[in-house]
């Protein structure tokens, strides 16, 4: 099985900086952003698998951003992280296609637990893509071709 | 409190002499036109009805004055016609036609024959002395013998008493003869003067110099004497004195008194009859008019000024409550607005919170992580310091989950309620929210008894808004008992059943202070609060009336002061 590899975003740079590390203690591989415009430069560059995303941050915001992943990597998960005065927009979230929603302040742990599932729906999503791709190429292989091209 | 009541006098002032000016001024035009009019119309149609009836009886008597001289002047020419001067003449002649003279009238008081030289040839009456003398010279015998009859002034003549004349003449040159009459004044002072209107109406004669021929009732000139007031008299009457028209007009006697008078020509005689009668009495109903509308306006006035005064205190108390309320509703509103800023402000001080202790936890597991590893490497006589850092770093996850809690806690708060319409079933929600005051009621010694009947029916509604009427019901009863019965002896009950209608009926009763008839009907009004300042927002139960209000239900309230308070609610049923 492929490694998780899950990106960070929170306009605090400590928090980045500490949490990057302790997941890197335990094993993950962590890519880091501090605003909504450099998450989706990093996802254009990278592969990720989850994204922990803030909602409450300035410039683009966490809803922004999201809608902005979805459209252009729909595959990635994102699990959104709240304060509770904005549960309301965590929903909002949920309905724009992100997998869960954490409450600030979590624990390192419940955000690895988070982050697992969302990885483990993924998979699964890739699994079926890849079971009717394979599907579709034993009934046609020159679908390969056309794939390719497109 | 004082000032703010000063001020407000202070700012009514000038709108006080306003409303009063306009409540007492508007009242006063149409009162005093009403009574304008209607005097100037009374005293008008008095002043022409008065006039009318002067002239009416100046011209009656005139009349009867006219035709007594006439008659007089008949009787006289009866006698000339009848006998002839040789008849009068013969010897006691003149003393038998007197006697039937007298007869005729009363006013003759003699009798007396001339010849047409003047010579006083026969005489009947009381005074014999006047016998053969000459009058020719005189100028009553010259007028007779020119136009054949003369009525005199009244003179004092030879007998030095006032009296008039009547003279006729028969026969014509040196046959021409005279009898003269005597009139008696008395008798014709009483005929001119019977003349009665009101108390001071009088009537009496002047001859076309002024001179007054007979006695006037009310005095100030005697007979012969000049009235001074005849200078006075309008012109025209001198000017043609053989007009009979009729002259009113009012003038003022040396006295001051006014008189109205009437004037009028005798048609046989250039004498002037007057009849006047002092203004004050002609017009005595005018007068007494004019006393009862004085103190119509005086009397109305003053009901109009008191009532004035009275409205406009009771305008200007009935400001000063409204301003008052409204002051205290405009402050009870700044506070509910502030405490509403300071309810998003703490919501939002405990959002930012959030952060950094989310890098607190952060980076309280990253020491946490390192210490382990560091643990293993440092000899194990370190391990007492080693424990007490433990102990440390533990406080440090302890004290920051606990500033979590109170963030949340705070966000719960002040988070905004969406109300999300559900069935609820009392039988379910009720002891629920019971079960979150129970412990509150036991530490405060109150009785807690609920008694949830099976068959209440659902309703529907915001379970969140139902829990907050309820427990907001609740701590008000608590409250209450609390004021009433200190920490012991209190009872709170919860009950519910289904009405007669099939609607669920909730009951919260308590046996606490009670609430006061004045403050019974305005529990429900926004800000409305008997806590302290500061202590209620008065919006409580205004809020909760509002709830169950949209939920189609009713909400009521039975108190008694000292014995306790009801509140009943009632929900539509959800079938």
């Amino acid at each position: 099985m492929e490694k998780m590899k899950l990106l960070l975003v929170d306009d605090e740079e400590r928090y980045l900086k500490t949490t990057k590390r302790l997941m890197e203690k335990k094993g993950y591989a962590v890519a880091v952003a501090s605003s909504g415009q450099e998450a989706l430069e990093t996802l254009q560059k990278r592969i990720i698998h989850v994204v922990i995303l803030d909602v409450k941050m300035p410039g683009m915001d966490g809803n922004q951003t999201l809608k902005a992943i979805k459209q252009h990597h729909p595959l990635v998960e994102v699990v959104m992280l709240t304060g509770h005065a904005t549960v309301d927009s965590a929903i909002d979230g949920l309905k724009s296609g992100a997998t869960d929603y954490l409450m600030k302040p979590a624990d390192i742990d419940e955000i690895i637990e988070k982050a697992e599932e969302a990885y483990e729906k993924r998979q699964r999503l890739e699994e079926k893509i890849r079971a009717a791709q394979t599907k579709k190429f034993m009934r046609s292989p020159r679908e390969i071709l056309k794939d390719d091209e497109a | 409190m004082d000032k703010i009541s000063e001020n407000q006098k202070q700012i009514n002032h000038p709108l006080k002499r306003s409303i009063l000016t306009n409540m007492i001024v508007i009242p006063f035009i149409p009162f005093l036109l009403a009574i304008g009019v209607s005097f100037y119309y009374f005293a008008t149609t008095l002043e022409q009805s008065s006039t009318a009836s002067l002239k009416r009886i100046v011209e009656d008597h005139c009349h009867m004055i006219d035709s007594f001289l006439m008659e007089r002047q008949s009787d006289l020419e009866l006698i000339t016609n009848t006998y002839s001067f040789d008849d009068i003449m013969e010897g006691a002649a003149i003393d038998g036609i007197f006697e039937n003279l007298k007869k005729r009238s009363g006013a003759f008081v003699d009798l007396g024959l001339f010849n047409s030289r003047g010579i006083h040839k026969r005489y009947a009456g009381k005074f014999q002395l006047l016998k053969g003398k000459e009058y020719r010279n005189e100028v009553w015998f010259k007028k007779v013998m020119q136009t054949g009859y003369y009525i005199s002034d009244i003179f004092s003549g030879y007998r030095n008493v006032p009296h008039f004349i009547i003279a006729v003449k028969q026969g014509a040159d040196n046959d021409a003869w005279v009898l003269r009459a005597t009139i008696d004044t008395l008798v014709f002072d009483r005929l001119v003067s019977k003349v009665r209107i009101g108390k001071t109406g009088e009537s009496y004669i002047l001859n076309s110099s002024g001179i007054s021929q007979t006695e006037r009732r009310s005095g100030g000139i005697g007979i012969m004497e000049k009235d001074p007031e005849y200078i006075d008299f309008p012109h025209s009457l001198e000017l043609s004195p053989s007009k009979n028209g009729i002259e009113t007009f009012i003038k003022t006697d040396p006295a001051k008194d006014q008189y109205l008078y009437a004037t009028t020509r005798l048609k046989n005689k250039e004498w002037l009859l007057v009849v006047r009668q002092e203004k004050k009495d002609a017009y005595k109903a005018l007068y007494s008019a004019m006393y009862i509308t004085l103190l119509i306006m005086v009397v109305g006035g003053a009901v109009i000024i008191v009532t004035a005064i009275y409205m406009t205190e009771h305008i200007l108390k009935r400001m000063d409550t409204l301003g008052m309320e409204k002051e205290s509703l405009g402050n009870q509103l700044i506070r509910a607005v502030q405490l509403a800023e300071i309810g998003e402000m703490a919501a939002g001080f405990a959002h930012e919170i959030n952060n950094p202790l989310q890098i607190i936890k952060g980076e309280h597991l990253l020491v946490e992580t390192l210490m382990k590893e560091i643990a293993a490497l440092l000899p194990p006589t370190s391990g007492e310091d080693l424990d007490e850092i433990q102990d440390s770093m533990d406080q440090i996850k302890l004290q920051v989950n606990r500033c979590s809690e109170i963030t949340h806690a705070i966000l719960k708060f002040g988070r905004k309620n969406d109300s999300k319409p559900e069935v609820l079933n009392p039988c379910d929600i009720i002891p629920e929210i019971i079960h979150m005051v129970e412990k509150k009621a036991h530490v405060e010694g109150i009785d807690m008894r609920m008694d949830i009947a099976h068959d209440t029916p659902r309703f529907q509604g915001d379970a969140s808004q139902f829990q907050q009427v309820i427990l907001n019901l609740v701590n008000n009863a608590m409250d209450a008992i609390a004021q009433a019965h200190g920490t012991s002896g209190g009872l709170l009950s919860v009950t519910s059943e289904k009405t007669d209608q099939g609607d669920a009926q909730i009951n919260i009763s308590d046996n606490g202070v009670g609430i006061g008839s004045d403050n019974i009907g305005k529990i429900f009004s926004p800000f409305f609060t008997t806590k302290p300042v500061g202590k209620g927002t008065g919006l409580g139960l205004s809020v909760c009336y509002g709830i169950i209000k949209n939920l189609g239900g009713t909400m009521t309230v039975k108190s008694e002061q000292g014995k306790g308070t009801t509140f009943v609610i009632t929900l539509p049923a959800m079938v």
